[in-house]
């Protein structure tokens, strides 16, 4: 699904992501956890394209297809999503229109028909359910005015709607409380398949207690080094992160 | 509501600062031909190229008409009857140091309240003290030539290091610019000289006291400034004036030049006589003041406080012509009984990744009139070029006015600018906080103005901002009903 | 005999008993030929005149319209028409009432919509200190001219009272004859008291045509009166485009604006306001698209001149290709207009490599009861929605076009018809490309 090999990436001068590898199956959930300024952020950026970033060196395989060179909506039409940590608001875009404006562009990609108004206001509403959303949500725009959980939300509720074969999750669970933190992990577990894999971002293992990874990765200064399984994540709550600094001391 | 009361009592403060000083002048018969041109180019001992330009911007000035579109009123003024040349008797006999300085001259400062003596002890500050148009004091200067900075009179710089004056006076603010500016390149009396070598950071703040005194003299204050690549200084001017019963014009230019990487910060706290509560007397402010950011990453400063003057008309200006040079401009400008102020300033972005931050408060009370007036302009190949304007007006009294014209011209379209402005008066509900926590309606008053000017006192250094506070809670003395 | 005019505008008004007119409006036409006649033409070193250039319009020599236009079918106008907009509809054909293309069937009581033209024929009196009062002692150059050359146009008048719940739709429909062609056109809106209304006034032409408009309505809202006023200026692109509003307010009325500017090579819009009466309030939107080779200057005056009003001016502007716009907004409160509130905004976003805009916001106080504010934002895309549309499938191109139209919504929004908002919102899409 997704092969990432020895990734390095610069922001200016500075460089961030230093030989960075990473191996997503199908239907596969992977944790990258890490301290802040680890390159997390940097790490999902890079992947769903967005501008100022410098790749060095490395390659991005997404189906075997090299992902660098896309524009971001390609990467989006192949079937990737990015969750945002920080969803912009967009004053005066209507949530519908945009919504079917991406729908259709992925469906017009994979060469299936648009949607009509019908049918695409059924499919709407049955994934609004998913995520305890109100369909006043609809006629507001873009993230404009939301709540720092309604952002969240909304971006599952994309994610649901767009059905991405891999989704990236940029610390979703940053800003919630315990409640919305149910909610949002609720709709991603919904979503899970074997078809979809998913990479979640998180400095905190308390996410993972909602969505159970099957590898966890841990990040630090632009590589990963660490690889285990879920049980690693509760290693480093226990730990925190102070031990890295001694191990790559050493 | 008690607000028209205080209102009452805040026309009625009188100028505090209202004396005149007795002292033999050196003055010129008033008129102006090129005679008088001559005559005091000659008496300074300027060199050729000087007297020279001084007529060539004379006749000059012969084809000018006076600006009207300053939303001002006055009088029309007769030039013919202005003196252009007043110096404190023999000006060759000038004191070298405080001791020879006239003690009635140090009292005058006594009574100001801001004793030379003291601004020397409070913070190492070089004062070249001007009174009326001749520089009678200057000190600190052996810690400054240490640095290699130099601080003198403008007169003694022509005479000193003609070549150094010669390429940058003028080069900013052309005898061409406008009428005053004009005026003022054909009988500029005295004014300050400050240059700064490259990468010197001058030790001191320097610091100017200009005043007015003899009566019917213009005052034509030149004031140069270069600092080289790399190089910082900080200069402060403050102005205060006897009180007088007609109407005095100052037309000063004053010019900065900031190379690489080097900085200049311009403070100025101007309290000339404002004239009194029917509007009679006090000083025409007409100034030019431009500084020319030429060399990348430069910085150029402006920061005034401006509450006295019958009429001021001031637009300290920068122009950004280095990649990525900075320009500031801050101001608080108070307009009470009758005075009147078209102020503001002038942001030219040429350079790449210029910056400039704008932030004008007005103060209007009793029958004051004021306007901002600011251009923020954005060149065509000023790319990347920012721009911030906050400019705020707190009315008191409901005699008074307040005006914002900004222009905004943006040939580059990938310039960001914001603009934003408010009028309004002191809210009753702030007044009435206060109040409810024991304060008298003239301190809430003052707490609130200050606190509205408080974003530009904070760019003043330390010791102007606790006098510009001073001299605003002068300026609303009496506010309780 | 009469006042020769400028260089440039020697043709601009025809003979000035050609219109049918009582004694007191030749009087108030031939005082307004002889005080533009005296001024000097607008130019650069005038404030208003500041931006724009006359240049290009005085090198036309354009002429006046002499005669109607009768060769106009109802086909035509057709390709002009808003589908699903129901309206009483007045069409002007270059200035020129054109009543075999309107349809004013099925007026309620209370409602008389006419030509200018029949209405001096018929009713001169009637006009009588209405007409041509609301522009007061003002001289603007253009308005003078209209003055001058008054000829024909809408009046709207609603008696006391009077609810008009269709909107009245005027189609100012222009096109090209032998010659460059100028039109003056001059429209009269009297609400009485507590009368509402809508007009949708629209500028629109026959293909790519040369011509110039220039237009002065006026407008009287009597106490407790509404009226909405949507301003459509799609002429051609090749055409001169001049509007002058002169609005007066008396207590308790309503007026909301809303001026849209995609059309015209060259565009001047001055909308001056004036309270006569307290707790009046007067709405000012705008939304102006200026591409390639396109000038839109927008002024506005507005005057506080008694307290307890409420103004709200809120333009904005899309900058594409080579356009260039220009914004002087001021608003006024006189002395001892207290509990005057205001707001002005004005925020352009800038989307190509080439366009200009200047613009001037000014405030002038003379009381201190006030809460007055006005902002001004120049700026482009954020990059961030930019990349968010994207990263959601939708092209750049697309995703640019969303988030303009998303810039423009908040004025759009103000346009009460859905089919007109359609119309404006899918042009102004065409328009990005």
């Amino acid at each position: 699904m997704l092969s990432v090999t020895g990734l390095r990436a610069t922001v200016g001068d500075k460089e961030i992501l230093k030989g960075l590898d990473l191996k997503v199956g199908p239907g596969e959930i992977h944790a990258i956890m890490g301290p802040n300024g680890s390159g997390k952020s940097t790490l999902s950026h890079v992947l769903s394209g967005r501008d100022g970033y410098t790749v060095t060196a490395g390659s991005v395989l997404f189906e075997g297809q090299d992902l660098l060179t896309l524009e971001p909506e390609v990467r989006a039409q192949l079937g990737l999503f990015l969750a945002f940590q920080y969803p912009v608001e967009l004053p005066g875009v209507n949530n519908t229109y945009f919504l079917k404006a991406a729908l259709n562009s992925l469906r017009k990609a994979r060469g299936e028909p648009e949607l009509d108004a019908v049918s695409f206001l059924r499919l709407i509403k049955e994934k609004l359910k998913i995520l305890h959303l109100d369909d006043s949500l609809l006629k507001r725009a873009v993230n404009a005015g939301f709540s720092g959980g309604e952002k969240k939300r909304n971006e599952i509720f994309q994610m649901a709607l767009l059905e991405p074969k891999l989704a990236i999750l940029d610390e979703t669970d940053s800003g919630l409380d315990i409640d919305a933190l149910r909610v949002v992990a609720e709709g991603v577990n919904a979503l899970r398949s074997p078809e979809r894999s998913m990479i979640v971002v998180t400095h905190y293992q308390r996410l993972l207690d909602y969505i159970q990874p099957d590898y966890v990765h841990v990040l630090a200064r632009g590589r990963i080094i660490r690889s285990g399984g879920k049980e690693l994540a509760l290693e480093l709550e226990e730990k925190g992160y102070g031990w890295i600094d001694a191990e790559l001391a050493a | 509501m008690t607000g028209a009361s205080a209102v009452e009592d805040i026309v009625k403060s009188e100028y505090a600062h209202g004396f005149t000083t007795e002292i033999e002048s050196d003055t010129l018969p008033p008129g102006l031909d090129e005679q008088v041109v001559r005559a005091i180019s000659q008496r300074k001992g300027e060199p050729e190229f000087m007297t020279a330009q001084r007529l060539k911007a004379y006749r000059h000035w012969l084809t000018l008409r006076e600006p009207e579109w300053a939303a001002v009123n006055y009088p029309k003024i007769d030039f013919q009857a202005i003196s252009y040349y007043s110096a404190p008797k023999r000006p060759e006999d000038a004191p070298k140091s405080l001791d020879e300085i006239d003690p009635v001259l140090l009292e005058t400062y006594n009574k100001l309240g801001i004793p030379i003596e003291e601004q020397k002890a409070l913070a190492g500050i070089a004062v070249d003290a001007v009174f009326d148009s001749v520089s009678v004091a200057t000190t600190f200067r052996s810690t400054l030539a240490e640095a290699g900075v130099i601080f003198c009179s403008i007169s003694e710089a022509l005479r000193d290091y003609p070549d150094l004056v010669k390429p940058y006076l003028g080069s900013v603010v052309p005898y061409t610019d406008n009428f005053y500016a004009c005026l003022n390149a054909a009988v500029f009396s005295d004014g300050t000289f400050v240059y700064v070598p490259k990468g010197v950071r001058c030790p001191m703040e320097l610091s100017t006291y200009f005043r007015i005194n003899a009566r019917n003299t213009g005052q034509f204050e030149r004031t140069l400034i270069v600092a080289e690549a790399g190089s910082y200084v900080s200069y402060l001017e403050g102005c205060t004036a006897p009180q007088r019963d007609e109407n005095q014009l100052h037309a000063a230019v004053v010019e900065l030049i900031a190379m690489d990487d080097a900085e200049i910060k311009y403070s100025t706290v101007q309290n000339w006589y404002p004239g009194d509560e029917r509007g009679v007397g006090g000083i025409y402010n007409f100034v030019t003041k431009r500084g020319d950011c030429r060399g990348a990453r430069s910085k150029i400063s402006w920061t005034q406080v401006e509450t006295g003057s019958a009429i001021t008309w001031k637009y300290p200006s920068c122009i950004l012509r280095g990649d990525e040079a900075v320009g500031e401009f801050y101001s608080v400008a108070v307009t009470k009984g009758r005075q009147q102020a078209d102020t503001g300033t002038k942001m030219i972005h040429l350079g790449k990744n210029t910056r400039s931050t704008i932030v004008s408060k007005g103060i209007s009370a009793g029958e004051g009139q004021q306007t901002y007036r600011g251009l923020v302009r954005i060149g065509r190949r000023a790319e990347g070029a920012r721009n911030h304007t906050q400019c705020d007006s707190l009315l008191i009294g409901d005699r008074c006015s307040a005006n914002t014209v900004p222009y905004i011209e943006v040939k580059n379209p990938s310039a960001k600018m914001e603009h934003e402005a408010t009028t309004s008066k002191i809210s009753d509900d702030q007044l009435f906080y206060c109040r409810s926590r024991g304060l008298t309606e003239e301190d809430a008053v003052s707490m609130i103005v200050n606190g509205f000017c408080k974003e530009v006192f904070n760019e003043l250094p330390m010791e102007f901002a606790v006098e510009a506070q001073k001299l605003l809670s002068i300026s609303l003395e009496g506010a309780v009903g | 005999m009469n006042a020769p005019l400028h260089s440039g505008l020697e043709h601009w008004l025809s003979a000035p008993d050609d219109t049918p007119a009582p004694d007191w409006l030749l009087e108030q036409r031939r005082a307004a030929r002889v005080r533009v006649s005296a001024q000097p033409l607008p130019h650069s070193k005038e404030e208003a005149w500041r931006y724009t250039s006359l240049k290009g319009l005085l090198e036309q020599d354009f002429s006046a319209i002499d005669e109607p236009l009768d060769a106009l079918q109802a086909e035509d106008l057709d390709a002009v028409l808003i589908a699903g907009l129901d309206a009483h509809r007045v069409v002007l054909v270059n200035g020129r009432f054109a009543p075999e293309l309107s349809t004013l069937d099925a007026l309620p009581a209370g409602v008389r919509i006419g030509g200018l033209r029949d209405w001096l024929d018929r009713d001169p009196e009637s006009l009588r200190g209405q007409l041509d009062t609301a522009r007061g002692e003002s001289g603007a150059f253009f308005a003078l001219l209209n003055t001058a050359g008054l000829d024909d146009g809408l009046v709207l008048w609603l008696e006391r009272g009077t609810l008009l719940e269709r909107p009245v739709e005027l189609i100012h429909l222009s096109v090209e004859l032998d010659e460059p062609r100028v039109a003056h056109p001059r429209h009269l809106v009297y609400l009485e008291a507590g009368a509402q209304a809508t007009l949708i006034e629209r500028y629109v032409s026959l293909g790519a045509s040369l011509y110039c408009t220039n237009a002065v309505v006026e407008v009287l809202l009597g106490r407790d009166a509404v009226l909405k006023h949507e301003r459509l200026q799609m002429e051609s692109r090749n055409a001169f485009h001049l509007t002058s509003l002169y609005l007066v307010q008396d207590a308790n009325s309503r007026y909301v604006g809303v001026n849209i500017g995609l059309g015209a090579r060259w565009a001047r819009t001055d909308l001056n306001t004036r309270f006569r009466g307290e707790q009046a309030e007067c709405l000012l939107h705008g939304l102006y698209l200026a591409g390639d080779g396109q000038l839109l200057d927008y002024h506005l005056d507005v005057e506080h001149a008694v307290p307890n009003c409420r103004s709200e001016e809120q333009f904005k502007g899309l900058l594409t290709g080579a356009g260039r716009a220009v914004f002087d907004g001021r608003v006024l409160v006189a002395k001892h207009a207290q509990k005057s509130d205001a707001a002005m905004s004005n925020r352009n976003l800038m989307l190509s490599e080439q366009a200009e805009i200047d613009t001037k916001p000014q405030l002038e106080i003379y009381a201190d009861d006030v809460k007055c504010s006005h902002g001004t934002t120049v700026g482009q895309i954020e990059p961030e929605m930019l990349f968010y549309l994207r990263s959601r499938g939708i092209d750049a191109a697309r995703a640019q076009r969303m988030l303009c139209l998303g810039f423009a919504a908040e004025i759009l929004d103000q346009l009460g018809a859905e089919a007109v908002r359609e119309q404006v919102a899918e042009a102004v899409a065409q328009r990005l490309g």
